[in-house]
């Protein structure tokens, strides 16, 4: 026979504005089953939670009604009252008379009814309510992380040292991203690959981090604690193990003149080549579109050119190397993809995108991005660091930087602002400066966004300290009269149009996520935005978790972001992973599905219309082991309880726990209809 | 005739199957065999009385069957969609099956009578009905005749109820169900109904009330509807085993075309296109998201 307590809050005033407590601890004290019922001003402080635990202590309830809030707001803290006394957490309910009752009428009276009815559908419910325990799965404790920029590699090295493995997954040829192309970062201006590259190198020798460079992810299937993660490790055409980094064969290549994507087409490289002396893992990859040996055999012709193979003394070059798929078991996943920048005038990678024809990018050689400025500045770019033009090597005296190229501007596709532009155009005005003393440097800015640690006083030294000329407003046109370029563009602080010429203009295009980070978070089952930015739980108190459990996300791929804020999202994201990884086992709530073994048919509509692949087939046995019924299994590791299995089942064999049929039904009987 | 007799007789003594599922004649006309001896083909007949769908056999909720083992089945065109169907729903192996394909110019209403098949006599299902043979089988034997034009006189019937005004139709829907007596014949005949334990026999709680009321009946009938949406085969068994007399065939048929406008989904013979449920599309319609 059961035995419910009924507690009614007044939430202050909350609940008893509105509603007569007192009169609804009253009216289910008729109710059959209920042999305490009270009301109490605030049932969640510690006397209110202390008249719960005594009652079941002194009158042995086998059921716990709390009237009050959503059982969002104190469900937990009431369970964990039950729980201290005795009973089982499961067996304590709430009764929300103040999101469905109190707050939303008026009429004393008729809420005070409302209230008893709503309370005693939930003492019916709770008399079918049996005891649960806590799902208990186990966690490997081993991590996978996706990019290989700063952010995955500050990921993986702090999971790494906090003794956790760690598999890397770079799609390039070598690990450093986007950082690894920069020159020199603000506002200390020190040396990006400086800093960089013994990191890199920290990664290659880490005892515990597994690096998969030129690799991608094929598909991830599973769930927290338990992902099964399928990597394709491309063909680079060389032996990794053989290889011993001389670089013989790219000296040798007679394809010398592709464009280098890291110095992002100022310069030129080889059809087997490491994209940059300080690249990790040290290995040459065919490309194998430019590759003759390769656009031959795609021809159909015969293998003519293996000069590389010839030069290389260890034998490691090995033309029918195939894509290799290797599968791994892994507790947690950051993902740390990465940003692209968006090709202005070249082709879109979204037709919602408008590029900026007017500004002649593509057609005129001198209009530049920001990381095509990069390479120039940088002691290991295509000039050596020296400022030269692309079109003719000169010196250009007149140097123009336009900002929000393509951020800001709606018309363009993007609203958010890219964030970095502001610090990195201040920045390069100075690199300019320190190297071409006798240029102008011109920029034309929008508003100046400076806000970080050092960033405003970055920023003020570029205008006053190094020269830089700042014009608030927008450039109209440009276009090319012999070799200068003409600008045309409003300064709007004046109030008046601005026709200047340049030798050579930058421009600061928006941040976008990498292309095809569509596809991955499909793979990976987790949200992101109209622009392809991964979108975080909550964005500020969950800023690095996903609405996946088990994936983390940190760096660029999630929001335009600078070094110091990637770095910290990583590190955010491996404390994250490795707070998972300190306990064997993941507690899970009980409210996941279960299927009757006796009654289900095997139709499998449920794995069809389960959103999180937790449904699979489990087969029936006789007692000689024949496979008599093939019935289907709900994995309580990855069931979330939505409970679309159970109304898509014709014979109603699922039911979700703690929601049971008999449950609703109770509820629904309750109310007398 | 004696193409499917020796077929059968074939299959039987090569071991191939261990049953033959076809029709014979019956004191009162043809009826569903089960021949499990060679000699007994000869008892095999097939022709415009032979309206049942022997899909309904291969449940495997039907053990006494399911102890037979591999058969075969004789297969009328439109027979193929509901063995396709629990081919699709996992409820038969295809390997575990031989269906004998008939070629089929159309069957009456009734298998009791002996009516010669006429425009008068055809089934309703069979008017404008494009297939002469099935498409999964592994043999087809047999002549066809012409087959009949549309369009179904269901067809018109739904027509007319669907001009007709809320409060009318649910007039005639209480009327005609409340006929209904809960014999649950409807279900037992319907190949897609392959439930170990129905929704209706379920007790606890007990969701539809299990005597002839009007709000039972109700509610079975919608639930039948709802659980059929997307998978009935439109083989009319239920209407035609329904002691009552209820045109179920206008709710199967009203859902499927609902199904066919929303979904772009008719019951299809090839068991690898995805039903509606359980299957998501970026241009499903969706007006009904708030």
């Amino acid at each position: 026979m059961a035995r419910i307590g009924v507690f009614v809050c007044h939430c202050g005033e909350n609940i008893g504005r509105t509603v007569d407590c007192h009169a609804v601890a009253e009216g289910c004290k008729d109710v059959p089953g209920v042999v305490h019922s009270v009301d109490y001003k605030y049932m969640c402080s510690d006397p209110g939670q202390q008249m719960v635990k005594k009652a079941i202590e002194e009158k042995g309830l086998t059921g716990v009604v709390v009237a009050a809030c959503s059982p969002h707001m104190h469900e937990k803290t009431f369970r964990r009252a039950a729980a201290g006394a005795g009973l089982n957490a499961f067996l304590c309910e709430m009764a929300n008379v103040r999101e469905h009752c109190s707050w939303i009428h008026e009429d004393r009276e008729k809420a005070t009814v409302k209230a008893i009815d709503i309370t005693r559908t939930i003492i019916e419910k709770v008399k079918h309510n049996v005891p649960l325990s806590t799902i208990r799965i186990p966690v490997t404790r081993r991590a996978l992380v996706i990019g290989g920029g700063i952010a995955g590699i500050q990921a993986a090295l702090d999971i790494a040292d906090g003794g956790r493995e760690v598999i890397l997954v770079e799609k390039g040829p070598s690990i450093g991203g986007h950082m690894s192309q920069l020159s020199e970062t603000f506002p200390t201006l020190d040396c990006s690959q400086c800093i960089l590259t013994p990191r890199m190198v920290e990664v290659y020798q880490h005892p515990r981090i597994k690096l998969y460079a030129y690799s991608e992810v094929e598909s991830v299937e599973g769930y927290i604690g338990n992902f099964k993660v399928t990597v394709r490790r491309k063909a680079r055409s060389v032996d990794e193990e053989k290889c011993n980094g001389c670089g013989a064969c790219t000296q040798v290549c007679p394809n010398k003149k592709i464009p280098s994507e890291f110095d992002c087409g100022l310069g030129k490289r080889t059809a087997i080549y490491v994209p940059f002396p300080q690249a990790v893992p040290n290995l040459p990859t065919v490309d194998r579109n430019k590759c003759l040996l390769f656009m031959n055999r795609a021809k159909g012709r015969p293998d003519t050119c293996k000069k590389c193979a010839e030069a290389c003394e260890k034998g490691a070059i090995d033309f029918d190397q195939q894509d290799r798929l290797i599968t791994e078991d892994v507790g947690a996943i950051v993902v740390a993809t990465g940003y692209q920048l968006y090709t202005i005038g070249k082709d879109q990678p979204k037709d919602n995108l408008k590029g900026y024809g007017e500004y002649g990018y593509g057609t005129i050689p001198d209009v530049i991005d920001g990381l095509q400025f990069e390479r120039l500045a940088s002691a290991s770019g295509p000039t050596s660091g020296k400022i030269l033009r692309p079109s003719d090597g000169k010196v250009p005296k007149r140097i123009v930087f336009l900002q929000c190229i393509g951020s800001r501007d709606p018309q363009k596709g993007m609203e958010y602002c890219s964030k970095i532009c502001c610090m990195y155009v201040a920045k390069h005005t100075m690199l300019y400066h320190h190297k071409v003393h006798d240029g102008v440097a011109t920029v034309f800015y929008m508003d100046i966004r400076a806000a970080g640690k050092g960033y405003e006083e970055f920023s003020r030294r570029a205008i006053e300290e190094e020269g830089a000329q700042y014009i608030r407003g927008r450039v109209s046109r440009m276009w090319r009269e012999g070799d200068v370029i003409k600008i045309l563009g409003f300064d709007t602080l004046e109030g008046e149009p601005i026709e200047m010429d340049a030798d050579m203009v930058v421009l600061a295009t928006a941040m976008r996520p990498q292309p095809g980070i569509d596809v991955l978070a499909q793979k990976l089952s987790v949200s992101y935005d109209q622009h392809g930015f991964i979108n975080e739980a909550h964005p500020k108190l969950r800023p690095v978790e996903t609405n996946t459990a088990g994936i983390y996300v940190a760096g660029a791929c999630q929001a335009p972001r600078d070094i110091p804020d990637a770095v910290a999202m990583a590190s955010a994201t491996a404390s994250k992973v490795l707070g998972l990884f300190a306990n064997e086992m993941l507690e899970r709530e009980p409210t996941v599905a279960r299927v009757d073994e006796g009654t289900c048919a095997g139709c499998f509509h449920c794995e069809r219309v389960c959103a999180y692949g937790a449904v699979e087939h489990k087969d029936i046995k006789d007692r000689a082991g024949n496979v008599v019924r093939v019935i289907a299994y709900v994995n309580p590791g990855v069931c979330q309880g939505c409970g679309t299995c159970e109304a898509t089942c014709p014979s109603k064999s699922v039911e979700l726990q703690g929601f049971t049929d008999e449950q609703i039904w109770s509820e629904i009987q309750a109310l007398g209809v | 005739m004696t193409e499917l007799r020796e077929l059968a007789r074939r299959l039987l003594s090569e071991g191939t199957v261990n049953a033959v599922l076809g029709w014979e004649e019956g004191p009162r006309g043809a009826r569903p065999a089960f021949v499990t001896t060679p000699d007994g083909a000869d008892r095999l007949i097939f022709d415009h009385r032979c309206v049942h769908n022997l899909a309904s056999y291969l449940s495997p909720r039907r053990p006494h069957l399911k102890r037979l083992g591999k058969v075969a089945m004789v297969l009328k065109p439109c027979d193929a969609r509901a063995v396709a169907g629990l081919i699709r729903e996992t409820q038969v192996p295809r390997e575990n099956v031989v269906l004998i394909g008939v070629r089929c110019g159309g069957v009456v209403t009734d298998p009791d009578s002996d009516a010669t098949l006429s425009e008068a006599t055809v089934a309703d299902r069979c008017r404008g009905c494009p297939d002469r043979e099935g498409k999964l089988a592994d043999h087809t034997v047999g002549t066809a005749g012409p087959g009949f034009p549309g369009p179904s006189h269901r067809a018109q019937k739904i027509e007319e109820l669907a001009a007709k005004p809320a409060d009318q139709r649910w007039a005639f829907w209480q009327a005609e169900l409340e006929k209904c007596v809960r014999c649950h014949a409807c279900r037992q005949v319907c190949p897609m109904c392959f439930c170990d334990r129905c929704l209706a026999d379920k007790t606890q709680p007990r969701w539809i009330e299990s005597s002839p009321h009007a709000r039972g009946n109700m509610a079975w009938h919608v639930a039948r509807a709802m659980h059929l949406a997307g998978r009935c085969v439109d083989c009319g068994e239920c209407e035609r085993v329904c002691p009552q007399g209820i045109p179920l065939g206008l709710i199967t048929r009203k859902i499927a075309s609902v199904v066919a406008e929303r979904y772009d989904f008719r019951p299809s013979d090839d068991p690898a296109v995805p039903a509606p449920v359980g299957t998501y599309r970026m241009d499903d319609p969706q007006e009904f998201i708030l």
